[in-house]
C-alpha cells in the first residue's frame, strides 16, 4: 500500500476544493434553518396576535346573546355594546363603527357573524380572528383550570413499563443508539454513490489511467479512493450536524425545541456493536459493488443505469419495513434479511428495534463479509482489465478469461 | 552504444493473447542501458500491448518482460517515466497540484515535486500557468505537462509512446531536445512513433513490429542492410519500363520511380536510354526509414499514421 497516503491526501483536497461538495454539506443546516426562521417568525406572529388583542385600532361593537363574553375582555378591546344585530351591521355600514360581532345564544348551532370596514384582502381576516380570540378567551376563563387543560390537550403524561427482570423499559429510546448507523448508512449512500462511481470512472474518461497505473498498484489507487470517500463522508455529516447542533442550543428557547437529554438515551453496547458491524461491512460493500460498476463501465454516465438498480434493490425493503416490526420470522423479512443486496437496512433496522438475533446477526454479518471480499477482488480484476477501455464495457467472459 | 553494455529491457518469447486472438507471437529483443530503442510497427502491430506488457498493465500470456532483471512493479527499483499513447490528466485541478501529485506518486517529497514542477514549467514557457485548472489550457500546453510528468524524478527508464503526437513544430524541437537531454545523462529511452526522421535521429536500435511478429531488429543501418542494402531513385518525365532481370519496380510516386537494381548500373543506364526514358536524376541510394516503413507495412499504413 505505498503511496496509500499520497492518494487519500489528493482525493480529499481536491475534493474539498470544491464548491459543490460545500454547497451539498451547507444545503442541510442552511434549509433547517430557514424553516426554524419560518417556525420562529410563525410562532412569534401567533404570540403578537394575542398579545395585540388590546392594541387593535378600531372602533368595535358586539352583540352577546350568548353571554360567555368577558366583560373584561371587551374593555380590553374597548368594544361598545350593541342592543340588536341589525343596528350593529347598520353602524358598520354608516362607518360609525369599523367593526360589529354578532354572538347568538346558542354558538354550537348557530353562526357568529362578523361585519366590518373593508381593509384589504389580507388584513379583513383581523376581524375573525379577534371575534375568535374574544370567544375562546372568554370561554377559557370560565372553565376550570383542570378543565380547560383536557380540552386544549395540554395534560401531559409520563408511562413506565418494565421489562421481565424488573429493569425500566426505555421504549422508543433505545432505538436511538443503534439507529443512528441506519440513518448513517441511508446519509452515506445516497450522498457518496454517486460519488464512488464518478471518482471510479475519472481516471478512465480523463485518459489517466495509464499513466498512474504504471506508477501505483491498482489495489492502491481503489482502496485510497475509498478510504478518502468513508472520510469526506464523515466530513461532510460533521459539516451538516455541526451547525445545526449550534443553532440548536442557541434557538431552542425561540423556537420552542424540545429538550434533548443525551443522558436518558439508553446505550447496549452489543446492538450498538452489531450495528457498527453491519454499518461497516454493508457500507464496504455497496461502495465495492459500486465501484465493480465503475471499473467495468466507460463512463460514470452509463454506469449510472446500473448504480440505479443497485439502489432499487438497497432500498426497496423499505416498502417492508412495517413488516420488520410485526413479523420478524416471516420468510419475506428472512430473505431480505440474509440476501446481501437487500440485507443492510432490514438488518439494521431489525437490530435497532431488537429483534434481531444474536445468531442472524452473525450469520449475516458472515454473508457480508464473504460478499465484500468477493466483490472487491472482483472489483479490483475488473479495474485492472476494464481500466484501459476506453470507450467499451468489460464482458464477465473477458474478466473470467483473462489471466490474473 | 556497445553489445557488450547490459540489458536494461529483455523481452523473451513474449506471446499475448487476448481471448482466441493472438496479439503477440512469440516476440523477443533485448533494449541496452543508456540506449535509445525505437518500437516501430502499424496501428495494431502490438506496440502498445507490449509496453503494457512490459509494464505489468497486461499480464503476458507466455514468455517473459523483464526490466533489470526483474518483471517490473511499481515499486521495484528502476525509476520509470512513461507517457502513455492514450493519455490525458485530471482536467479540474490546477497544473501545479497534478504535477506534485505525480512527483509524489513517484517517489518524490512533495516540496521536492513543486519546486522541479515549476522550474520545468517555466522551461516550458508555462510559468504562469502554475496555477490555471487544467481544462483550461489549450491541447499543446496540456501534452508539454504530460510529457513533464513522464521526465519526473530523473527516470532511468523513459517509455514515451507517440510523444510528439499534437505538438507544432516549435514545441516538437523543445519536445527532442528535452529527450536528448535525459539521454545524454544516460537515461535509457523506449521511442514508439511514426515520425521516421525523429527515428533516424534519435534511436540507436530499432525494431519493426509487423502483426505480433518482429519484422525488422537491430541498429539503423543493420536493419536497412537487413531490409534489402541500396535502392535506385529515378526522376523521370517518361515512365520507367518494367524490365524482371535488370531490376524490379519498389514503387512509382509521380515522377520518382525506386527500383531495387539487379545488375550493373552501366547496363541499366543503357537499357533506359535505349527505351526512351532521360532522366534528371539517377541515384543510388540506402533506403530511408521511411522506405523501409512503406514497403513492410504498405502506403495505407503510413496514411493511416
Amino acid at each position: 500500500m505505498h503511496n496509500l497516503g499520497t492518494v487519500v491526501r489528493f482525493e480529499i483536497v481536491r475534493t474539498l476544493k470544491k464548491k459543490s461538495f460545500w454547497i451539498a454539506a451547507l444545503a442541510v443546516p442552511v434549509i433547517a434553518g430557514m424553516v426554524g426562521l419560518i417556525i420562529f417568525f410563525s410562532n412569534k406572529t401567533t404570540d403578537d396576535q394575542t398579545k395585540n388583542l388590546a392594541n387593535e385600532q378600531y372602533s368595535l361593537g358586539i352583540t352577546d346573546e350568548s353571554h360567555l363574553i368577558s366583560d373584561q375582555l371587551m374593555g380590553v378591546v374597548k368594544a361598545q355594546k350593541i342592543g340588536n344585530k341589525a343596528e350593529g351591521e347598520a353602524a358598520v355600514k354608516l362607518g360609525k363603527l369599523d367593526a360589529y360581532f354578532y354572538y347568538p345564544g346558542n354558538v354550537s348551532k348557530e353562526t357568529v357573524q362578523v361585519y366590518g370596514k373593508d381593509v384589504g384582502f389580507f388584513k379583513n381576516s383581523r376581524y375573525q380572528d379577534l371575534a375568535d380570540q374574544l370567544l375562546k378567551q372568554s370561554a377559557a376563563s370560565k372553565t376550570d383550570p383542570n378543565l380547560r387543560a383536557i380540552l386544549q390537550g395540554t395534560t401531559s403524561y409520563s408511562a413506565t413499563t418494565f421489562t421481565s427482570d424488573g429493569q425500566i423499559d426505555k421504549g422508543l429510546l433505545k432505538l436511538i443508539a443503534p439507529g443512528i448507523f441506519l440513518v448513517l448508512f441511508y446519509f452515506m449512500i445516497a450522498t457518496f454513490g454517486n460519488q464512488i462511481l464518478t471518482s471510479i470512472t475519472e481516471e478512465k474518461e480523463n485518459r489517466v489511467i495509464e499513466m498512474i497505473l504504471a506508477t501505483i498498484k491498482p489495489t492502491t489507487l481503489l482502496v485510497g479512493k475509498l478510504l478518502s470517500l468513508i472520510l469526506l463522508a464523515f466530513i461532510q455529516m460533521f459539516t451538516i450536524l455541526i451547525p445545526i447542533v449550534i443553532g440548536y442550543f442557541v434557538f431552542k428557547n425561540q423556537l420552542s425545541l424540545p429538550n434533548l437529554d443525551l443522558a436518558s438515551i439508553p446505550i447496549d453496547p452489543l446492538a450498538v456493536s452489531i450495528s457498527a458491524v453491519i454499518f461497516l461491512l454493508s457500507f464496504v460493500m455497496f461502495a465495492g459493488i459500486l465501484m465493480t460498476i465503475g471499473a467495468a463501465m466507460p463512463t460514470a454516465k452509463e454506469a449510472g443505469g446500473f448504480m440505479g438498480a443497485t439502489f432499487a434493490l438497497l432500498f426497496g425493503p423499505l416498502y417492508a419495513a412495517p413488516l420488520f416490526f410485526t413479523s420478524p420470522e416471516s420468510p419475506v423479512v428472512q430473505f431480505l434479511s440474509y440476501f446481501p443486496l437487500t440485507a443492510p437496512i432490514p438488518l439494521l433496522l431489525r437490530n435497532a428495534i431488537g429483534n434481531l438475533s444474536l445468531l442472524e446477526a452473525g450469520i449475516a454479518s458472515a454473508i457480508l463479509l464473504i460478499v465484500t471480499v468477493i466483490v472487491v477482488r472482483i472489483g479490483v480484476r475488473i479495474f485492472r482489465f476494464g481500466a484501459l477501455e476506453y470507450s467499451r464495457k468489460l464482458s464477465i467472459k473477458e474478466v473470467i478469461g483473462r489471466k490474473a | 552504444m556497445s553489445k557488450e553494455t547490459p540489458p536494461l529491457v529483455t523481452v523473451n518469447h513474449f506471446r499475448m493473447d487476448f481471448g482466441k486472438k493472438t496479439v503477440i507471437k512469440d516476440l523477443s529483443f533485448d533494449i541496452r542501458k543508456g540506449e535509445t530503442f525505437g518500437l516501430l510497427g502499424s496501428n495494431g502491430s502490438g506496440k502498445t500491448t507490449t509496453i503494457r506488457a512490459l509494464l505489468g498493465i497486461y499480464q503476458p500470456t507466455g514468455g517473459e518482460l523483464l526490466i533489470d532483471g526483474a518483471p517490473y512493479t511499481v515499486d521495484g527499483s528502476v525509476r520509470l517515466g512513461y507517457l502513455p499513447e492514450e493519455r490525458g490528466l485530471y482536467k479540474k485541478e490546477n497544473v501545479i497540484d497534478i504535477m506534485t501529485y505525480f512527483g509524489q506518486l513517484k517517489g518524490m517529497k512533495r516540496s521536492e515535486a513543486k519546486e522541479w514542477s515549476l522550474n520545468f514549467l517555466k522551461r516550458v514557457d508555462l510559468g504562469n500557468e502554475a496555477s490555471t485548472r487544467l481544462d483550461k489550457l489549450s491541447g499543446g500546453m496540456q501534452q508539454k505537462i504530460q510529457v513533464g510528468i513522464a521526465v519526473m524524478d530523473n527516470p532511468q527508464l523513459l517509455i514515451l509512446d507517440e510523444p510528439a503526437k499534437g505538438f507544432d513544430p516549435v514545441n516538437r524541437r523543445l519536445l527532442m531536445d528535452i529527450i536528448e537531454e535525459h539521454q545524454e545523462q544516460g537515461t535509457t529511452v523506449i521511442f514508439v512513433t511514426h515520425q521516421m526522421e525523429e527515428v533516424e535521429r534519435l534511436c540507436d536500435r530499432i525494431l519493426l513490429l509487423k502483426d505480433g511478429a518482429r519484422r525488422l531488429y537491430g541498429t539503423v543501418d543493420e536493419v536497412k542492410d537487413e531490409f534489402g542494402g541500396q535502392v535506385l531513385e529515378i526522376v523521370s518525365d517518361q515512365q520507367v519500363p518494367t524490365n524482371e532481370k535488370l531490376y524490379t519496380i519498389e514503387r512509382r510516386e509521380g515522377r520518382t520511380t525506386m527500383l531495387t537494381p539487379k545488375a550493373e548500373m552501366l547496363a541499366l543506364q543503357r537499357f533506359l536510354l535505349s527505351s526512351g526514358v532521360t532522366y534528371s536524376r539517377f541515384e543510388l541510394k540506402r533506403p530511408s526509414l521511411d522506405d523501409i516503413f512503406v514497403d513492410v507495412y504498405g502506403p495505407s499504413a503510413k496514411e493511416e499514421n
